[in-house]
């Protein structure tokens, strides 16, 4: 008997769609239902909202990390 | 430190800044770990421990304009968004009824000028602005200006009286000028350029307009008792002040004419416009009244003598009471000092704004030490030598590397008549001085500072250089050194006057604040944009390229913890090879002369090998250096080259037209400037409609981003708009174009994560250009013991030799070297050399 999941396309950069498929394989897989191309894929439903939050969270580290890192040498922490 | 123009933007912030300045002083130096400065020399000595450190910064901090008790600041609620605006709302400030033809708007409480620039007085007040505040940013619409202390003191030099800066602000401005600016004003220019040492027949003397301000220092018991007891009974002498007369900056307009009235009359030269008159007409263009009263009060000067030997007693006492001392040379009543026979070659015209940053030097007939600030590629070296010519003493430059030293002294023989024997070399590799009285001595700043681990050679040189009395000391790209360096040089080399050249006067860390008191303060800054629409420099056009990572890459950049193999990351994103690559064949198509700049040693020899283009770093031998930069210039079968850090200053490729950036020194704003400036002397400028272009290629979703917008700051302040490309139009379908496949760039991915994390950095120090030549043939065995057939070696196994990713350098190698003629060519000219260097005695 075929299964059926409800699913949201989402396109996006290449770059986006690698955070995704990092924070899914994080996850144990528990978002993404089919990952079609570099620019597309199928995530489950019920957990976009929460998929868009850890998203967000990530991307602005993405750009804050390593200039904390880097900048401010003298004091760490 | 945010950049510095944000601090102009919100008032309340000025005070932040000047606190962090004074308690980074304050914090012991942490050696060589500041990631934004590790390209400049770092203190080994911590400037608070010196006393005169802490008097600067005594001095610096009671003029700050923050510091200053705040009035009774009435921030009541006066509309509905005035919380928004908190302090920052001015809505109180009445304008003038007729505001709107008035270009200046004035910022009581952080001193900063907004000019709007479309005003029809915008060039007027911009004269003025410049002679009194400094520059923060002059974008198209609204320039921003601030009054510092700094400025005013600057203002006060080149003969300004505070009174009519204050009537001329009042005049241009749309609200009257607040009374807390007014007394700013007064306040530092009452104290700054009162007193002046000079030196007049090596003597020094204290010298001062007001002889109250002399007595107040005369009673002082440091100063008064080192006074010498002169020939009247006061011990303080009146006399004229000096006006700049006939006294003609060789290469002006003035010069040519003063020329004509001495051979026709044989008299002294009238006709000699007043510079320094011209200068104060456009300052107070608005109203012609108001000169008669301000020549009266310039025109007697009184003085005291001092001991030389306690001049530095003096400089410091007075910097103690809140009086710094400008310092003067009297250079056309200086007879002990022998005079430098040279002149500017009559084809040599100095430019308008070259005139004017030098009539600023020498404003009143004596030479005032300073620093100028001219883009790169505007022409630096010839003020530089024009005010030697000036000046005519013996004259010491120093710049940042042993390329620039050959160039500065290839400059003053082209530009001037002076003798090729009277200008000496001092660096590493020649150490020579000049014949006769006078001459000219070319040295780097390393070679002057260093005092470990000198040669007998070199220690000779170094006394000769402190047993002489020089002219003139010429600094070039005053920037990369910080105070201590010139705390050093300036006591080591005893000189009447100095000059500080640069293009960019900022550095990411506080350590530039001191030159105003180490040199002296800023004379002139030009604006780029002006130059670049006279066509002094080229007109460029910035660009932005977003390059999007490739998800492979992305997800690495993302896991990878160590950051410096971050970055390697994101420069070897292959979007960015392929944007590379675009842009090359399309700027090489339309006949362009590209320069790639990449910080990145690794990432620079992956690139270069990969399109098959030249590259020079750190490690490329000298020779081989040579030939690359020559076949760029010359051969049209070499239109690009790839550049690591080395090629920021002071290297002099006309030819190039187009940069490309693919990876820099995190967020050095001086360094986006600096690269610049290679473009900025394109050749083929003054072609119609010609355009240099620039483009820093950024990896999108990375750090990068964040430091591409800080490093763009100084660019944007200079009125540079960076226009943001996200796709190349085109990009897909150039053919052989790099990486395309998904398993390409798999292959290369895997290559960069092999890399350790070593290849993220980059290369390091290359300041004096002295290490690089002596590296090659010394990189391990070259051969290698292998077992094979006989049958190998003559190739009888069906293989065959193909040679993948080969250095173009090699191409370059020993081009017309081969020909017998030449090679027989060189010999007689060796020989004749040989001959001679036996001729002389």
């Amino acid at each position: 008997m075929p299964r059926a999941v409800k699913g949201v396309l989402i396109e996006c950069d290449p770059s986006i769609k690698a955070i995704i498929l990092k924070i899914d394989k994080d996850s144990g897989h528990g978002y993404i239902v089919e990952d079609l191309d570099d620019e597309t894929l199928v995530v489950k439903e019920p957990k976009l909202p929460e998929l868009k939050l850890r998203l967000e969270k990530i991307l602005e580290r993405t750009q804050m990390l390593e200039r904390d890192e880097e900048s401010d040498p003298e004091n760490p922490g | 430190m945010p950049p510095k123009r944000k601090a102009g933007a919100a008032g309340g912030t000025t005070a932040v800044t000047t606190t962090s300045a004074a308690t980074k002083r304050s914090r012991p130096a942490t050696p060589a770990v500041d990631v934004d400065t590790s390209d400049e020399y770092s203190d080994d000595e911590e400037i608070e421990n010196t006393e005169e450190g802490r008097a600067i910064s005594k001095v610096v901090n009671a003029f700050s304009l923050d510091l200053a008790p705040k009035g009774n600041d009435v921030i009541s609620k006066r509309d509905s968004v005035s919380y928004i605006f908190s302090k920052q709302d001015f809505s109180y400030l009445k304008m003038k009824s007729d505001h709107e033809s008035r270009p200046l708007w004035i910022n009581p409480e952080s001193g900063v000028i907004v000019l709007e620039s479309f005003s029809p007085l915008a060039g007027q007040a911009q004269d003025f602005l410049t002679t009194i505040a400094e520059p923060l940013s002059r974008p198209t619409y609204l320039h921003e200006y601030k009054l510092t202390p700094h400025s005013l003191y600057a203002a006060v030099s080149v003969g300004l009286d505070p009174n009519d800066i204050i009537s001329v602000m009042d005049r241009l401005s749309k609200i009257p000028v607040p009374p807390k600016i007014i007394d700013f004003i007064k306040k530092c220019t009452s104290s700054y350029g009162k007193v002046k040492l000079v030196l007049k027949e090596n003597r020094y003397f204290v010298e001062s307009t007001d002889p109250a301000m002399l007595q107040r220092l005369l009673q002082d018991p440091v100063i008064g008792p080192l006074r010498v007891q002169g020939e009247g009974g006061s011990g303080i002498t009146k006399e004229k002040a000096p006006q700049m007369g006939a006294l003609v900056i060789p290469g002006t307009r003035n010069a040519a004419g003063a020329a004509n009235v001495n051979n026709q009359q044989g008299g002294p030269a009238e006709v000699a416009v007043d510079v320094v008159e011209d200068l104060f007409n456009s300052v107070t263009g608005l109203g012609e009244d108001e000169e008669g009263e301000d020549e009266e009060d310039e025109d007697a000067v009184h003085s005291f003598e001092i001991p030389a030997d306690d001049v530095e007693t003096v400089q410091k006492q007075c910097l103690d009471l809140g009086y710094p001392v400008l310092e003067e040379y009297d250079f056309r009543n200086d007879r002990k000092n022998p005079n430098l026979d040279m002149d500017l070659k009559p084809q040599a015209q100095i430019r308008s704004y070259q005139e004017k940053s030098l009539s600023k030097m020498f404003g009143n007939g004596r030479a005032k030490s300073g620093i100028i600030v001219l883009p790169c590629g505007a022409g630096k070296t010839l003020v530089g030598i024009t005010a030697a010519c000036t000046i005519k003493k013996s004259v010491v430059v120093l710049a940042t590397s042993s390329m620039s030293v050959v160039q500065w002294r290839q400059e003053f023989i082209k530009w001037t008549n002076i003798n090729p024997d009277a200008i000496a070399i001092f660096t590493s590799e020649s150490k020579e001085k000049f014949r006769g009285d006078a001459g000219i001595i070319v040295s780097t700043y390393s070679m002057v500072t260093n005092s470990r681990n000198r040669s007998h050679d070199s220690q000779k040189m170094m006394d000769f250089l402190q047993s002489r009395e020089w002219g003139l000391l010429i600094l070039d790209e005053v920037h990369v050194v910080p105070a201590q360096i010139f705390r050093k040089v300036v006591h080591s080399v005893a000189t009447h006057s100095k000059l500080g050249l640069t293009a960019t006067l900022l550095r990411e860390d506080d350590k530039i604040t001191d030159l105003n008191f180490l040199i002296g303060p800023k004379l002139y800054e030009a604006n780029w944009m002006e130059l670049a629409e006279q066509g002094h420099i080229a007109k460029v056009q910035c660009a932005e390229v977003w390059c999007p990572m490739t998800p492979e890459f992305y997800s690495e950049y993302l896991r990878e913890p160590d950051a410096r193999k971050k970055v390697l990351h994101y420069i070897m994103n292959p979007r960015k090879f392929q944007a590379t690559q675009f842009l090359i064949d399309y700027h090489e198509k339309r006949g362009d002369k590209i320069i790639v700049f990449s910080d990145n040693v690794y990432a620079l020899r992956a690139y270069a090998l990969k399109l098959n283009k030249a590259f020079i770093y750190g490690d490329t031998p000298q020779q081989e250096r040579l030939r690359i930069l020559e076949n760029f210039q010359l051969n049209d079968q070499v239109n690009t080259i790839f550049l690591s850090k080395i090629g920021d200053t002071s290297l002099d490729l006309p030819e190039a037209t187009c940069l490309i950036q693919i990876s820099s020194h995190y967020g050095s704003r001086r360094q986006e400037a600096q690269r610049l400036g290679r473009i900025l002397r394109a050749k083929r400028r003054n072609d119609e409609g010609f355009n240099a272009f620039f483009y820093s290629l950024v990896s999108k979703d990375t750090a990068e981003m964040y430091y591409s917008s800080k490093r763009q700051a100084f660019l944007v302040d200079q009125g540079y708009a960076f226009k943001v490309i996200t796709h190349l139009q085109g990009i897909e379908q150039l053919p052989g174009l790099a990486y395309a496949t998904v398993a390409e760039r798999k292959e290369l991915l895997a290559e960069v994560m092999l890399q350790n994390s070593e290849a993220g950095q980059q290369e390091g120090d290359d300041f004096d250009g002295a290490k690089l030549s002596y590296n090659a043939g010394r990189k391990g065995a070259k051969y290698r013991r292998t077992t094979g057939k006989l049958s190998e070696l003559a190739g009888g196994d069906g293989m065959a030799y193909i040679e993948y990713n080969r250095s173009r350098n090699k191409e370059l190698k020993g081009k017309g070297q081969s020909s017998a003629f030449f090679k027989k060519m060189h010999r007689e000219n060796e020989k004749r050399r040989k001959e001679q260097n036996a001729l002389k005695p």
